[in-house]
């Protein structure tokens, strides 16, 4: 049977986006899978990445920009794996393609059909801090910027008003098509390379950190948001109720790894770049970093860390991470820890960030099920047959690269995709 | 012939339409005085870069026999590459095409709808003036050499080499000492979480020997290099006898020099004063793979053993990662050969950042090993003096010490990166092309840079950006592809270079030469990048960037500014 030479990458984020561009100058033909309306990942999210505070966008935008114009790679967006059968070399894979209602060709991403929307719902991309209409792009600046339309809450989707024509009518491309249709696709492929990432802990069983109960208690990507430009307040660093800015900040290190098991390896560095922030637009404001251990692997990483440390933050040690209770005392939030001596101390802050572990993403382990491979303990792709410098799966053909395999910072996760570009040459050129 | 421009303004629907006096624009555009010699056709479109818009332009060009093409329309970022393509199909040269942003530039920020239609008819009348200075460039194509050399034949140079060795492409690996394997030979065993043993690492050794496409050079190190991605010119010497040369012919350069331990002596934040009793972990690996056993000089089994962490690391001022993990197995390789060893752990901060390392630190504390978190420290001999991270000032009597000291480059980093012309970053360490996305490249095409030499890396690690320089050179040289080098690059003016040599300082890719016969300077086309920084730097002004020579860029601002 001949060889496919076609590559299926499942997930967007910076590890599929290498592959995409490397195996397309090889000249192969890619399918990118990703399962949200926008392709990126979580690197979008960011702001400004550690350690140079490079700006995220203009780091990723070209890459977005270079993949959607490439005629060799088909981004199919809103799409799931379903199905894949076959070997390494011919595997035939069905997937399904959500309907967006909104025509990719025609739209010119204007933005003229959200406002006369009546459904208003919250908008989990920007971490549920604001809000979005029934047909919406997840943030400003999304690529392809071509909106969707929820079709569970559009209320001519979901039949509540058949009469609601209200963003077709806005169209003036006449991109809208409430009568489009989930699609079933079936692609044969030579090799698949999974790079679906990351999502992070849910904290909220943590019920010692307060997380839910009180607001002024914030996950590490909720801050991302509320610092950037094209975030929920455009970059203005207020708390929940949209004005009072906090003065006092306590960034916690490690929190959920005891529940994970295993160091997160990007945490250490996202909190000292937090305090960056802080320190950035709130110069007044007093900024502590609660630590158990300190984690900077890379070259580049200390210096950062320890200019930190100089100019923007208070590291505070604290000997037992689970042994941490934030409560909330005379409308401040109270962060009870223990120090270097084992004494129980507190400190009096507005705001706090919990820098969670990262997970495995949500979906992978159907994932992992439908293309047959192995995963360890914590539901990441195991590289095997040795788990050292591999990026093979247990099946051969299928390759993992980026957070999919485990925790790891930006350079590390293209680094693990640019290894899976070579394999997968090395096996539809052999 | 004549000229004539084609000036197509995008209504990019309602975008700059609703926005902008596309009319008024037509009009005053056909109507320029200084352009009433010049043969002008002036329309309008929807949308320029729909499948539709993209066929109109091409017909118009080749209809209208144009000359010259103006779009108006969105940012470069968007249709840049679009409306190149589609002067592409056509006979007109690309380079004598010139986008204007009346999108983001005008329409989209100008409230007032007159003053944005003044500002885009004065954008547009620079965008005319500008493409009359604009000259066809043509792109050249370069025949390629697949064949790679590796420099340095340790675990991330074997690993490249294996990957990159086929029928088609011949690797060269040298190594400067006299056999292959590099540090992690040395060792013992590996860390749990690794999954293996040593076997497949001494595997790669006889594989790399045995591969016929692989040409292993053994005592030797580069003597020059010249050339650029697809055709360097290489000679390489005899460690021992820099007069016996080889000359070699290769597209591409892995770099996996490795790295080097921070000397035990050189240990100043912990005050060692006698390193008689003190090792570090390479020696105890060594030591264990020669005898079996982790003995002290006088061959007695050590009874007490402080295993100290991040010995040098204030003074580099980067962690070097893996010392945490091997000092972890250190410990169990102690407790391993004797329970009753005493064994500390000296640390400040635990780095484990892979997912399997807390495992393998909760299984190393259940063999009875004592872990002191410290915040200084002196060493006298083999007596630890300490404060620990209660402020607690303490000390221990060990009769062995095993260190952590940091990982720093290796022996010639410096002397290398002179050749191969990449950067060194601030720590010794080469600079990758970009940190986060572009992470095994450097600023020079076509020169890679992986494992240690790359910056603190485990076995792990290094082997991966091997694997990674192997993807990027699959994808950058394909056998029998031909190389486009960049169009618009710098060119130097010889009858106005003083030879002062200004440029060869200022340029990053090192692709200006100074030919001393001539007593100018030189721009190798095939390297430059066209980044205009020699042209900033040149006093005698004889430097210029195709398509962004002073003439154009002068008729393009004049305008814009009038």
């Amino acid at each position: 049977m001949s060889r496919s030479d076609h590559v299926l990458i499942i997930g967007s984020g910076v590890a599929g986006m290498e592959a995409c561009l490397m195996l397309s100058k090889a000249g192969k033909k890619v399918t990118l899978v990703e399962k949200l309306s926008l392709i990126g990942g979580k690197t979008i999210k960011n702001e400004e990445t550690f350690p140079n505070m490079d700006c995220s966008t203009c780091l990723v935008a070209p890459i977005q920009q270079e993949i959607l114009q490439d005629s060799s790679i088909n981004v199919l967006t809103l799409s799931s794996v379903e199905e894949v059968k076959g070997d390494a070399g011919n595997f035939t894979v069905a997937i399904n393609k959500k309907a967006r209602y909104v025509d990719m060709i025609a739209c010119l991403g204007c933005g003229m059909c959200y406002p006369p929307c009546p459904v208003e719902l919250i908008n989990e991309w920007e971490e549920n801090l604001t809000t979005k209409k029934a047909v919406y792009v997840p943030c400003a600046g999304a690529l392809p910027n071509v909106p969707v339309i929820d079709a569970e809450k559009c209320l001519h989707l979901n039949g509540t008003d058949l009469e609601c024509n209200k963003c077709m009518e806005a169209c003036m491309f006449g991109a809208i098509n409430l009568t489009e249709k989930d699609e079933k696709l079936e692609l044969n492929v030579g090799a698949i390379l999974i790079a679906t990432g990351y999502d992070m802990l849910d904290i909220c069983a943590i019920k010692d950190l307060g997380y839910g109960q009180y607001p002024g208690v914030y996950t590490a990507m909720e801050f991302e948001r509320l610092f950037a430009s094209n975030g929920p307040t455009e970059g203005k660093l207020v708390m929940r109720d949209g004005e009072t800015i906090p003065t006092s900040v306590a960034i916690i290190h490690c929190v959920g790894r005891t529940q994970t098991h295993y160091c997160s390896a990007v945490c250490c560095m996202a909190s000292s770049k937090h305090a960056h922030f802080l320190h950035h637009k709130l110069s007044d404001a007093q900024i502590y970093n609660i630590y158990s251990d300190i984690c900077l692997p890379d070259k580049t990483y200390q210096k950062f860390h320890e200019d930190v440390k100089a100019h923007s933050s208070q590291f505070i040690y604290q000997s037992d991470r689970d042994k941490m209770k934030i409560t909330e005392e005379n409308g401040k939030l109270k962060v009870g820890y223990l120090d270097n001596n084992n004494k129980d101390t507190s400190i009096q802050v507005d705001m706090v960030i919990l820098a969670n572990a990262l997970k495995p993403a949500v979906g992978s382990d159907e994932l992992e099920k439908v293309l047959g491979i192995n995963h360890d303990k914590f539901g990441f792709v195991e590289a095997q047959p040795f788990r050292i410098g591999s990026v093979t799966t247990s099946k051969p053909g299928i390759f993992v690269a980026g957070c999919a395999e485990g925790p790891k910072d930006i350079q590390s996760s293209v680094i693990q995709s640019e290894a899976a570009v070579a394999e997968i040459l090395s096996l539809l050129n052999s | 012939m004549s000229e004539k421009i084609g000036i197509y303004v995008c209504e990019c629907g309602p975008n700059i339409a609703s926005k902008v006096d596309i009319e008024k624009i037509k009009q005053e555009i056909s109507n320029l005085e200084d352009f009433k010699d010049v043969e002008l056709v002036v329309k309008n479109h929807k949308l320029l870069c729909s499948v539709a818009g993209k066929k109109y332009l091409e017909n118009e060009i080749n209809e209208n026999n144009l000359t010259h093409l103006v779009c108006a329309a969105c940012s470069p970022r968007d249709h840049d590459t679009t409306f190149i393509n589609v002067c592409k199909k056509t006979q007109l040269n690309p380079y004598l095409y010139q986008l204007v942003n009346i999108r983001e530039h005008c329409a989209w920020i100008i409230h007032d709808k007159e003053e944005a239609t003044a500002k885009a008819i004065r954008m547009i009348h620079a965008g005319m003036d500008r493409v009359l200075y604009q000259q066809p460039l043509e792109e050249k194509q370069l025949d390629s050499n697949p064949d790679v050399l590796i420099i340095g034949g340790g675990i991330a140079g074997m690993e490249a080499a294996l990957k990159l060795a086929s029928k088609d492409r011949m690797v060269f690996l040298i190594e400067k000492t006299d056999k292959l394997g590099g540090k992690s030979a040395k060792l013992k065993e590996l860390l749990p979480r690794q999954g293996v043993n040593l076997n497949i690492l001494h595997q790669k050794i006889s594989d790399v020997q045995s591969n016929k496409h692989i040409k292993v050079f053994t005592n030797t190190e580069l003597a020059s290099i010249v050339g650029f991605l697809g055709n360097f010119e290489i000679v390489i010497k005899a460690v021992n006898n820099p007069n016996n040369t080889t000359d070699l012919l290769a597209g591409a350069v892995v770099v996996a020099t490795g790295f080097e331990l921070k000397g035990a002596a050189s240990l100043d934040s912990y005050n060692i004063t006698d390193t008689d009793e003190i090792y570090n972990a390479l020696e105890i690996e060594e030591m264990l793979s020669q005898h079996g056993t982790i003995t002290r000089r006088n061959g007695e089994e050590p009874k007490k053993v402080a295993l100290i962490h991040c010995v040098g690391r204030s003074e580099v001022g980067y962690c070097s990662k893996i010392c945490c993990n091997y000092l972890l197995k250190i410990a169990k390789m102690l407790k391993d050969q004797s329970a009753k060893i005493e064994v500390t752990e000296f640390f400040k901060d635990l780095c484990l950042p892979n997912k399997h390392d807390e495992d393998f630190y909760e299984q190393v504390k259940t063999r009875g090993i004592d872990f002191i978190r410290f915040k200084n420290m002196t060493v006298d001999g083999t007596n630890v003096k300490f404060t620990d991270i209660s402020d607690a000032k303490k000390q221990l009597d060990v009769d062995m010490i095993i260190v952590g000291t940091a990982m720093i480059p290796a022996d010639g980093a410096k002397e290398l990166a002179e050749l191969l012309k990449i950067d060194q970053h601030e720590t010794g360490f080469y600079q990758e092309a970009h940190l986060k996305i572009n992470p095994v490249s450097t600023n020079t095409d076509g020169v890679f840079v992986v494992g240690g030499a790359h910056g603190p890396a485990g076995i792990s690690e290094s082997m991966l950006q091997a694997q990674a320089a192997a993807g990027k050179i699959f994808t950058q040289l394909i056998p029998g592809q031909k190389i486009i080098p960049e169009v618009k690059v710098s060119e130097i003016l010889e009858a106005y270079c003083t030879g002062c040599k200004t440029c060869l300082d200022v340029c990053g890719y090192g692709a200006i030469y100074f030919d001393e016969d001539k007593g100018i300077s030189v721009v190798n086309e095939a390297i430059c990048r066209g980044c205009g920084n020699c042209v900033g730097s040149c006093p005698s002004g004889s430097i210029r960037t195709r398509h962004f020579t002073n003439p154009q860029l002068y008729q393009e601002v004049k305008e814009a500014l009038r």
